[in-house]
């Protein structure tokens, strides 16, 4: 029976130096930010919205608020064309589609810009232009936000340039 | 949790004791034969493999030389017989090796997965075949490594850094995969594997032969696989919160194929040797349709769900071609051995083109791929290697040469890698002085110099929303760049081995030359929808580590322990930043190569009891731990950290036959905690329990063993992700039940 206790001994040591390496890891969890930051575009006064028709030739209001529990980095916007259904939005719903086509002259915008420091909560008003002479149809409209150490959040929005 | 894990199976452990001590099953032999012998024994071609006493203990058969090779490592080092390999077949190699403590793969779908040893993979880890360096490891998660997997016969697994031997890269590892050894004279012989899997609905059958004459010897296999669509138990998965509803759980587009074929011809005169092996491997595989990378796509559902083993867009295609040629002579007190490696690696991915950031709205007829090409890669490799063994009484040493060349073109309407041209050679020395019979040391020392030569790169499109373009809106991707790296890397350690116990310890530093991605990338990565921006000021990787192994073997007992403690002084690291980028990164957040100074520690726990004749108990331990202790991420873990896991086995060889041959039962129940320690764009993944079922025997058909083994894998379908595959970023959940079923017919 002495090997028993050997063993009993051995597996003793083994557990104690386990449990010295797990105990000495939490060192510095709590400290740091594990939480993407949140898009909020459902408040009254919004836009765009799932489904969003925007008139071509027309200047329309992007807002959103972005919030972050530690503080917020920046943000960018993307509209692309989605006229070959390639992309799906991000949301729930699906919003009426037209016939697949080729595009000729997409509208496009791209844009990265900063939210001032030491925010946690911060609306975004953009005007934005649509030219008269681009294409119809399906647009994607991305917006996407980081916080401080980088987390990123985005919202894929199915709109309408009519 | 994972105490309470680990405290209780130990309980568990000790609680179920000992029938009679003295009434040995199994017959281990300790006999430490002089090195010289020994490795004689192991490289001798000619030798009778009858003469290798082996012996099962749970889940691994284990042959004295194994054991003693082992024994006589400082380094954590372990082996995996082609038993294990058959009993365990997943999806790839590498699917069947994650059975192993400290071992994890990093993978998309079924057919693909790339190590992880100890958390560390891609470049960070050296997967060998015959000898000569796997090259394809630099891709990202969505690439999986090149082999056939029937054409093991034995993996040897090296845990923490390897480098001394194997050079740059091997900083978290090694996998030295290595095919049959020659038969014996006037032998001939061959087999026939077939293979079945109901989750993926996989077919797959490799023949081989083999044979040899006096002094010429061959060896030839053939494999085929062809899967379906993998399922997984859910109607809908959340690519954000857009639900994609799954015909039968079944994850569109993740069909695949593969075909290899290898041919090996020898020869053997007394102590030269010669083996000329040539091989490729080729695999077609789908990626999720409905989502591209992290995109949701919209898909023609229809079509998709039509049929279940058709592979259409976006997919990928590889074809990886090998030559090798090993040589080896012995004279006096030298081994003498010499490798010449060709890879030549293929690889498409094909996709539908889409026009993200300022790409043109449609794909221009004048450019000279097709619309369809996202992105490939044709890669020629060279290598080399020259090594002399030296044996001196006391001493055994080792001295090494060896040599590199790379030359990595790119093509394709999509931009991820540089193409270019790297050369590099290493040289090192190495002791090991055996003390007595119950110790050793060994020191070692090696010098790399490396040069890699970066193409420009510039797009094809510009970068502008104006009608009127300028030249400078045709952005360069990559700046022509000259690096060269010089490394020194040294290793100290010891062994000890008095009667039962067996102690180990290895300090040693590991490096790895940043590679052309590293820095050279300056370009929107689509599948994450990241700008990657590299640093061509990067210096070569470093890490400091301190690797300890104890082993405990009695009569019914066998428990290894291998803590390790690693230290990074500037991994190299893919930082997130606050910021987006307009120009280069078409609005993407930018993400830029940087160092850091890395903390990481952990081990591996693993006790095997026998608790009689038929039965017996195995635990199998792995934790790891990881943090960032200086840069812009400080206090933040490493992405791909896996979760603390536990597996508890029983395996069950009844006594009696019936006729059948060595007849098993094996359940495997692994118990993964909850990863919530996570670093951006990673998500925190719950824990999970799983369990596998496998039983099997042998059978005799007209005289030739047949071998036939059954497998339940997740056994209760259990539905969860898994924290270090692709599609976690995209919560997909990992295969369900699968019913397996392996025939082995020797001839």
């Amino acid at each position: 029976m002495k090997y028993i206790n050997h063993n009993g001994i051995f597996s003793t040591c083994l557990l104690s130096i386990f449990v010295f390496l797990i105990a000495s890891c939490q060192i510095s969890e709590d400290e740091q930010d594990l939480i993407s930051p949140e898009i909020d575009n459902s408040f009254l006064g919004a836009f765009p919205r799932q489904c969003a028709v925007i008139k071509r030739g027309e200047t329309f209001v992007f807002r959103a608020v972005f919030k972050d529990k530690v503080e917020l980095g920046s943000y960018s916007l993307d509209v692309h064309h989605n006229f070959d259904h390639h992309s799906h939005s991000t949301e729930v719903n699906d919003c009426n589609m037209d016939p697949v086509k080729t595009a000729e002259n997409p509208f496009l915008l791209i844009e990265s810009l900063p939210i001032p420091e030491g925010l946690k909560t911060y609306e975004a008003i953009m005007e934005i232009t649509v030219p008269e002479d681009v294409d119809p149809g399906d647009y994607h409209f991305m917006i996407k936000v980081t916080d401080k150490e980088g987390w990123q959040t985005l919202k894929g929005i199915s709109i309408k340039l009519d | 949790m994972v105490l309470i894990m680990f405290i209780e199976s130990i309980l568990l452990l000790s609680l179920i004791n000992p029938v009679p001590s003295g009434e040995n099953s199994t017959n281990v032999q300790m006999d430490a034969s002089p090195i010289y012998a020994q490795l004689q024994q192991q490289k001798d071609s000619t030798i009778n493999k009858e003469t290798i006493k082996t012996y099962e203990l749970g889940q691994v058969t284990v042959s004295d030389h194994l054991e003693q090779m082992i024994k006589e490592e400082s380094s954590n080092i372990s082996f995996v017989r082609k038993d294990f390999l058959r009993k365990n077949r997943g999806n790839s190699l590498m699917k069947t090796m994650e059975r192993l403590p400290g071992i994890n793969t990093v993978g998309i779908g079924s057919g693909t997965s790339k190590p992880l040893i100890r958390g560390l993979g891609f470049n960070q880890v050296v997967v060998l075949t015959n000898g000569i360096k796997h090259e394809g490891q630099q891709w990202g998660a969505d690439h999986g490594l090149e082999l056939d997997q029937y054409n093991v016969d034995q993996v040897q697994i090296i845990k923490g850094p390897a480098s001394i031997s194997y050079g740059s890269d091997a900083i978290a590892g090694v996998i030295d995969i290595k095919d049959k050894s020659i038969s014996d004279r006037g032998s001939q012989g061959g087999s026939l594997i077939l293979n079945a899997k109901s989750n993926t609905a996989w077919l797959g059958a490799s023949a081989n032969v083999y044979g040899r004459r006096e002094k010429w010897f061959y060896d030839m296999r053939l494999s085929y696989a062809s899967y379906g669509d993998f399922k997984v138990p859910a109607d809908t998965v959340y690519v954000y919160d857009f639900g994609v509803a799954l015909d039968q759980g079944k994850v569109r587009n993740t069909a695949g194929k593969e075909f290899d074929w290898s041919v090996k011809l020898g020869y053997v005169e007394g102590s030269l040797k010669n083996t000329l092996t040539a091989g490729r491997v080729y695999m077609k595989s789908g990626f999720f349709a409905n989502a591209h990378g992290l995109e949701p796509r919209n898909v023609n559902e229809e079509l998709h769900d039509s049929a279940n083993r058709d592979i259409l867009l976006p997919h990928q295609e590889v074809g990886h071609f090998k030559l090798i040629d090993q040589f080896s002579y012995r004279f006096e007190k030298h081994l003498i051995e010499a490798d010449f490696g060709f890879q030549l690696n293929e690889r498409k991915e094909w996709s539908q083109y889409v026009n993200h950031g300022f790409m043109p709205p449609n794909y221009p007829d004048e450019l000279s791929y097709s619309s369809t090409l996202e992105r490939s890669f044709d890669k020629k490799v060279f290598r080399m290697q020259l090594r002399d063994e030296w044996f001196l009484n006391k001493h055994q040493l080792q001295f090494g040469l060896s040599g590199e060349w790379e030359i990595n073109e790119i093509g394709g309407w999509g931009f991820l890698i540089p193409a270019y041209q790297k050369v590099g050679f290493g040289l090192y020395a190495l002791d090991k002085f055996k003390i007595n019979e119950e110790w050793q040391i060994q020191g070692a020392l090696r010098y790399d110099h490396s040069r890699i030569a970066i193409e420009a790169y510039q797009d094809w499109f510009p970068s502008t929303e104006e009608q009127e373009e300028q030249p400078s809106d045709y952005l360069y991707r990559s700046q022509a760049t000259t690096r060269t790296f010089n490394s020194k890397v040294w290793a100290l350690g010891f062994n000890y081995n008095p009667g039962k116990y067996s102690f180990k310890g290895n300090l040693g530093t590991g490096f790895r030359v940043p590679i052309a991605k590293e820095l050279g990338a300056n370009g929107v990565n689509y599948h994450y929808y990241r700008y990657e921006r590299g640093n061509a000021e990067l210096s070569p990787e470093r890490s400091y580590q301190l690797d300890l192994g104890g082993t405990l073997k009695e009569d019914q007992w066998l428990v290894t322990f291998s803590p390790f403690f690693n230290y990074f002084s500037n991994y190299i690291y893919l930082s997130p930043s606050a910021k987006y980028d307009y120009l280069y990164g078409a609005g993407n957040q930018v993400f830029n190569y940087s160092q850091s100074e890395v903390v990481r520690f952990g081990g591996e726990l693993s006790v095997i009891h026998q608790i009689n004749k038929s039965l017996d108990v195995e635990l199998l331990g792995e934790y790891v731990y990881s943090e960032q202790v200086s840069g812009d991420k400080k206090g933040y873990t490493l992405p791909f950290s896996p979760p603390p896991s536990v597996l508890l086995n029983t395996t069950y060889k009844p006594l009696w036959t019936l006729g059948l041959g060595k007849p098993y039962l094996a359940v495997d129940y692994r118990l993964t905690a909850s990863q919530n320690q996570i670093v951006p764009p990673e998500k925190m993944t719950p824990g999970y329990q799983l369990v596998d079922l496998r039983f099997g025997a042998e059978f005799n058909v007209f005289d030739s063993p047949l071998q036939l083994d059954f497998q339940v894998r997740n056994l209760f379908n259990t539905r969860y992700l898994n924290h270090t595959s692709f599609y976690r970023l995209i919560d997909l959940p990992e295969q369900g039940r699968s019913f397996n079923i392996s025939f082995q017919l020797d001839i």
